[in-house]
């Protein structure tokens, strides 16, 4: 799959690389696209570990995203780093167990930039209204589960390695000579290495006794069908750029014969501005 | 605008392979409560060869037995009643049905058994001056033996509270360490008691969890060591280990142990067992069940689910009770001062 997506990805840059590309300016490179989103929204996980049954309540979201140009493939790829936290409040069912969720993810992507366009700044660097990118991006999570009952399965880790393939679309609309910025982008993990106990493994057993059996899993879409959604939109408001949109995580996997998911619909606000890096 | 169209058709294609993962649900009704608690065992619970051997439980027939007494007319209680008859043909005390209103369970590892131990008499063997180590209540007694009230391994025993202990007792002749009535708690705090009993590496067992939801899932037995203490005092002269029906897993746990390390004497009833570590789950209406989840075997391979014979059997005397006395705590002074 991975292999597929690189051929097609070089297919499309040496296609455009007949075209004249403008020259690249350092000065475009060294500005740089700082988001801060907050967020707030419904939870649904399911951990076969813990309990058979979803919990489900409210998810709470931080994201912080920068985005640059790069020098690389003559100026046309876009660099982005994302930090993601989320914590999540929930009950079950029967409303007597509580649940609490969550996780860090950080992720490093490289977007190629269609039709000599620029995702980081497309009001101002682009010549279309339209523009599109795709890449690849590399990611690292962090998180835990944990039900409000005793035992010896009280809680379950998370951790994840994981490669991702990632494409993302802006359209600037004009209304009134003021500019308001879409911007969607989805995610998808391609491949990786996830953690998991085996199916009845105790923790006591993976990390007192370190009797490991299949704890560090490879991970790819057959086991880890996931996926992740991000829409929003710009306003500008004098100085500063207001954001606002929807987040939508869809994370599954099926490791040793065990289930996990855990969905979030996040509505996000925060602002973002452009900074110049010396 | 061919190569967008491409790249929409890969993520699309990408998107379309994505299937949902979900929960196997069951109504929230009687019949659903039922078939989802049958099922959770029935993926779950590691002893079920063993039973089958030993008590002649079929989990399959259990299932056509119970079923016919579920309707969606009776009560709560008359559900958690069935459902807790249900679990008790495992006769393991490690299963267990909680709801708000009551905690099923089958205790007949000690409810069936002479209780072996009287409170009011032993607690007269450590009077009002005795020393709390971390949950540890200990005493030296009159004939230069110390004695350690260990009844429960829930608190967080640790090197140093071992080691202050052992130390302040390191006049002793003999030590008794009595779990009569511990019903276990940690693992690993038995296992750092049991640790300060032996000089050398120890084979104490094996350990092998589900690696499926089919009966017969098992990971391959995984040996498991006792290592001996590295930080503070290690015990070197006799102990008697005081035990009876009511020690119960991480207890009975610290019995395998201790049964292998050196100078130590198991003295009392048989052990009351509860080798699984039980794990937690939970039915549609919010119940929670327990059960065992992973084996723990002997160093012979040899379940000890059902508890660990004593070395020198021992029962409490009513002639000795009548006298306020402890024949547990006065057989293990006669041994320790025969063994000096």
């Amino acid at each position: 799959m991975a292999t597929m997506l690189l051929l097609t990805l070089h297919a499309f840059a040496q296609e455009d690389a007949s075209a004249q590309l403008s020259t690249v300016n350092s000065q475009l490179n060294k500005e740089v696209l700082h988001s801060t989103m907050i967020g707030v929204g419904s939870s649904n996980v399911l951990d076969t570990y813990l309990s058979s049954y979803n919990y489900t309540g409210t998810d709470y979201r931080i994201q912080r995203e920068t985005m640059r140009m790069t020098n690389l493939w003559k100026g046309r790829v876009a660099n982005q780093s994302l930090i993601d936290v989320n914590a999540d409040i929930n009950e079950n069912h029967a409303g007597n167990l509580d649940e609490y969720a969550g996780g860090v993810r950080y992720t490093q992507g490289w977007f190629y930039n269609f039709m000599n366009g620029n995702v980081v700044n497309p009001v101002e660097r682009s010549h279309s209204r339209f523009n599109f990118a795709a890449g690849l991006s590399a990611s690292g999570y962090l998180g835990v589960v944990y039900i409000s009952r005793s035992g010896n399965n009280p809680a379950q880790a998370k951790a994840d390695l994981m490669v991702n393939v990632s494409g993302m679309a802006t359209y600037d609309m004009v209304i009134a000579k003021h500019h308001y910025l879409w911007r969607y982008q989805v995610s998808f993990p391609l491949m990786g290495i996830a953690f998991s106990p085996n199916y009845g493994q105790s923790y006591y057993e993976a990390f007192v006794a370190e009797h490991y059996d299949h704890n560090v899993v490879f991970a790819y879409p057959g086991n880890m069908p996931s996926m992740r959604h991000k829409l929003t939109l710009d306003i500008p408001i004098k100085r500063y750029t207001l954001r606002v949109g929807y987040v939508g995580e869809f994370h599954q996997s099926m490791f040793n014969h065990l289930k996990y998911h855990s969905y979030a619909h996040d509505f996000m606000i925060g602002f973002n501005k452009y900074l110049y890096r010396r | 605008m061919k190569n967008i169209r491409s790249l929409f058709i890969l993520l699309l294609t990408l998107l379309t392979l994505h299937s949902c993962v979900k929960e196997d649900y069951f109504d929230n009704t009687k019949q659903g409560n039922y078939e989802a608690l049958w099922r959770i065992m029935n993926e779950h619970y590691c002893f079920f060869d063993y039973k089958k051997e030993e008590l002649g439980v079929d989990w399959d027939e259990i299932h056509a037995r119970y079923a016919y007494q579920i309707n969606e007319k009776m009560t709560k209680a008359q559900l958690f009643e069935v459902l807790c008859n249900m679990l008790s043909e495992l006769k393991d005390g490690h299963v267990n049905l909680s709801a708000a209103f009551d905690f099923g369970r089958n205790w007949s590892f000690f409810e069936n058994y002479p209780e072996n131990y009287n409170d009011s008499i032993a607690k007269l063997y450590l009077g009002h001056n005795y020393h709390i180590a971390s949950g540890l209540k200990y005493i030296i007694l009159d004939d230069n033996i110390g004695y350690v009230r260990c009844e429960s391994f829930e608190e967080g025993i640790g090197d140093g509270n071992v080691s202050v202990m052992l130390q302040s007792m390191a006049m002793c002749s003999g030590l008794i360490i009595d779990v009569r009535g511990n019903g276990g708690g940690q693992l690993t705090k038995a296992r750092k008691l049991a640790s300060h009993f032996t000089n050398e590496r120890l084979l104490v067992g094996y350990i092998s969890h589900k690696t499926g939801k089919g009966r017969n899932d098992f990971s391959t037995p995984k040996a498991e060591y006792l290592d001996p203490a590295s930080d503070g005092i290690r015990w070197q002269k006799p102990v008697v280990v005081l035990t009876n029906r009511a020690v119960y897993s991480a207890a009975n746990d610290f019995i395998k142990c201790m049964k292998l390390c050196p100078n130590v004497t198991i003295m009392g009833d048989r052990t009351g067992g509860g080798s699984g570590m039980p794990f937690n789950n939970e039915l549609p209406n919010g119940w929670t069940v327990r059960y065992s989840a992973v084996v723990y075997y002997d160093k012979d391979m040899q379940h000890t689910e059902f508890g660990i014979e004593p070395d020198v059997p021992l029962s409490l005397s009513g002639e000795d009770i009548a006298q306020k006395k402890d024949t547990y705590i006065e057989k293990a002074r006669d041994y320790l001062s025969k063994s000096k």
